[in-house]
């Protein structure tokens, strides 16, 4: 019973400030969709940064007959076993992988042919894929190999190109936070704001409900489906369009550039939707009832 | 201040007496005991304010702008606090009153204002719907009982114009048909002629009369003096805060 008076005020209200309505509406469609956009492109960039952080791991090569001086042999299953306990061991370590050095072979046979053709034996040691757990502890995992126990000949794990790709990450991921941090407080600000503004315009009418004897609540309710309203239609038209430029922009943009992997994703789209529907329909409730307070107090 | 004459019924000692049985018929619609108004930081609006209206009287309340009419006017209407002193309406201290309850004393209790306070976007019928609808009044209700009111005020053929259709008196008409559909034991009306022409403002009158001659209690602030020395009624009339002047059957002065 209630409710229904409650909606057909708000529709009133809406139907009688119309041009505020349409504005308030507009700004939820142009602070949701820099959201939601921000958002895809924010989770899209750390799954990136993820994914090149995945590449990194740690390479650990055994001794063959020559590599590790005079005097010394070919790494044994022995030391190979105690260096892959040892390993498996670490916190870090996510996965223990060994290349056989008929595999490492082959690897370099796939990658680079012409190297290959005409060696005699085989120069390629064995060796073990260390991967880790997060990609920033490839140089902890490296260091617990200092030295390098019997038989290993050395340990690599990249560490020029991994130390610039871990800032990199570090740097964007940052970016993202602190971005869209600023960018949710902004849009929620500005559509507070301009609920603030449609009900300040109507704070007389607001004073004059007050005198006739409305509660508090008989006077909120209307003020706040309203904002839900413009939350609601606000957000809705937000995520057509944000599912326009998925469907229709990004094939076009993605097409020029190599970045089809498929292990690099945004934010599930349906998700991101949700995101930017709640946060609306919040803002557009809550700031109405929050600025309403204000002018209720006679 | 020498001329001033309280009547018997303003002195404190019938109040006190009187309060003690708030309910009977009879009894005083609105008391004053000693109420000081200071807006901070220290500007005196009421300044000890006693007095006593009995139901059904129709009071005016008169006093050059800055004496403290529309103080007594928000003070009735719980919009303000007093700063010391007690206010009784109806039997109720508002002091006592919750502010969860004051929309409850502002449906018994009409008030008419200079600038008629109409919604601006709801016809004549819907303004004084309004009222009805803030305390739940059923649908079939609203029908029968809007339209009663709007004929009372005779504004029957302009129920759904818009304010800003109807003329400055058509508008408090309005606002007084708003006012009185819940048939309020008190109206209390903020210079509700100040914006009209006088023969308007004759027509507004007669309505606040015939109103008053239902048993509803009309407290009525004004600078109208024409009307006031025409109808003699009882006249309270306050300067820089202070009641000067009480009397039965007075004039503007």
């Amino acid at each position: 019973m209630r409710t229904k008076l409650f909606v057909t005020e708000a529709l009133r209200s809406i139907q009688s400030n119309l041009s505020t309505a349409i504005a308030a509406t507009l700004t939820v469609v142009i602070g949701m969709f820099l959201l939601g956009l921000f958002i895809a492109l924010g989770t899209w960039v750390l799954s990136y940064t993820n994914d090149v952080k995945r590449q990194l791991i740690v390479n650990v090569y055994f001794c063959t007959e020559t590599s590790c001086g005079v005097g010394k042999n070919e790494a044994n299953q022995r030391q190979m076993e105690a260096v892959r306990q040892q390993l498996v061991a670490m916190p870090e370590v996510k996965d223990v992988k060994f290349i056989s050095r008929e595999e490492a072979l082959e690897i370099m046979r796939e990658r680079s042919p012409a190297l290959v053709e005409n060696i005699v034996s085989n120069p390629l040691p064995a060796s073990y894929q260390v991967i880790p757990h997060r990609g920033e502890d490839v140089s902890a995992i490296a260091a617990q190999l200092e030295p390098p126990p019997v038989g290993v000949e050395k340990v690599n794990y990249g560490e020029k190109e991994a130390g610039r790709v871990l800032q990199v990450a570090k740097v964007v991921g940052a970016i993202f936070v602190v971005g869209s941090a600023i960018l949710i407080v902004a849009s929620v600000l500005l559509i507070a704001n301009t609920i603030r503004l449609s009900i300040f315009a109507r704070r007389r009418e607001v004073e004059v409900m007050k005198l006739v004897g409305a509660t508090n609540w008989f006077v909120r309710g209307p003020f706040m489906l309203e904002g839900l309203m413009t939350g609601l239609v606000g957000s809705l038209v937000a995520v057509v369009l944000l599912l326009i430029a998925k469907e229709v922009a990004l094939p076009a943009v993605i097409q020029r550039t190599d970045l089809t992997n498929d292990e690099v994703r945004a934010l599930a789209f349906p998700l991101i939707a949700l995101i930017m529907i709640g946060t609306s329909l919040l803002v557009g409730a809550i700031g109405s009832g929050i600025t309403l307070r204000r002018f209720l107090k006679i | 201040m020498t001329d001033t004459s309280l009547e018997p019924a303003a002195a404190p000692s019938p109040v006190v007496a009187e309060e003690a049985t708030p309910r009977q018929p009879g009894a005083p619609m609105i008391v004053f005991e000693d109420v000081t108004k200071i807006y901070e930081p220290n500007i005196k609006a009421l300044d000890r304010v006693s007095l006593t209206i009995d139901k059904g009287e129709f009071v005016f309340l008169v006093g050059p702008s800055g004496s403290g009419k529309s103080t007594m006017m928000r003070l009735l209407l719980k919009e303000l606090e007093p700063t010391s002193g007690r206010i009784i309406v109806g039997g109720r201290e508002l002091a006592r009153l919750k502010r969860s309850k004051v929309p409850m004393l502002r449906r018994n209790l009409g008030c008419v204002f200079q600038d008629f306070k109409l919604l601006p976007n709801r016809t004549a019928y819907e303004n004084v719907a309004y009222a009805l609808k803030v305390q739940g009044e059923s649908k079939r209700g609203i029908r029968t009982k809007v339209p009663e009111v709007l004929g009372l005020v005779g504004l029957s053929s302009k129920m759904s114009h818009m304010p800003d259709e109807l003329s400055g008196g058509e508008q408090q008409r309005v606002s007084i048909a708003r006012a009185f559909v819940n048939h309020p034991p008190l109206l209390i009306c903020d210079e509700p002629t100040g914006n009209l022409d006088p023969d308007t403002s004759v027509g507004i009158m007669q309505l606040l009369y015939r109103i008053n001659r239902t048993g509803t209690t009309v407290l009525m602030a004004t600078h109208d003096r024409e009307m006031v020395d025409k109808m003699r009624r009882r006249v309270i009339a306050l300067e820089e805060g202070v009641v000067v002047r009480d009397e039965r059957r007075g004039g503007y002065g």
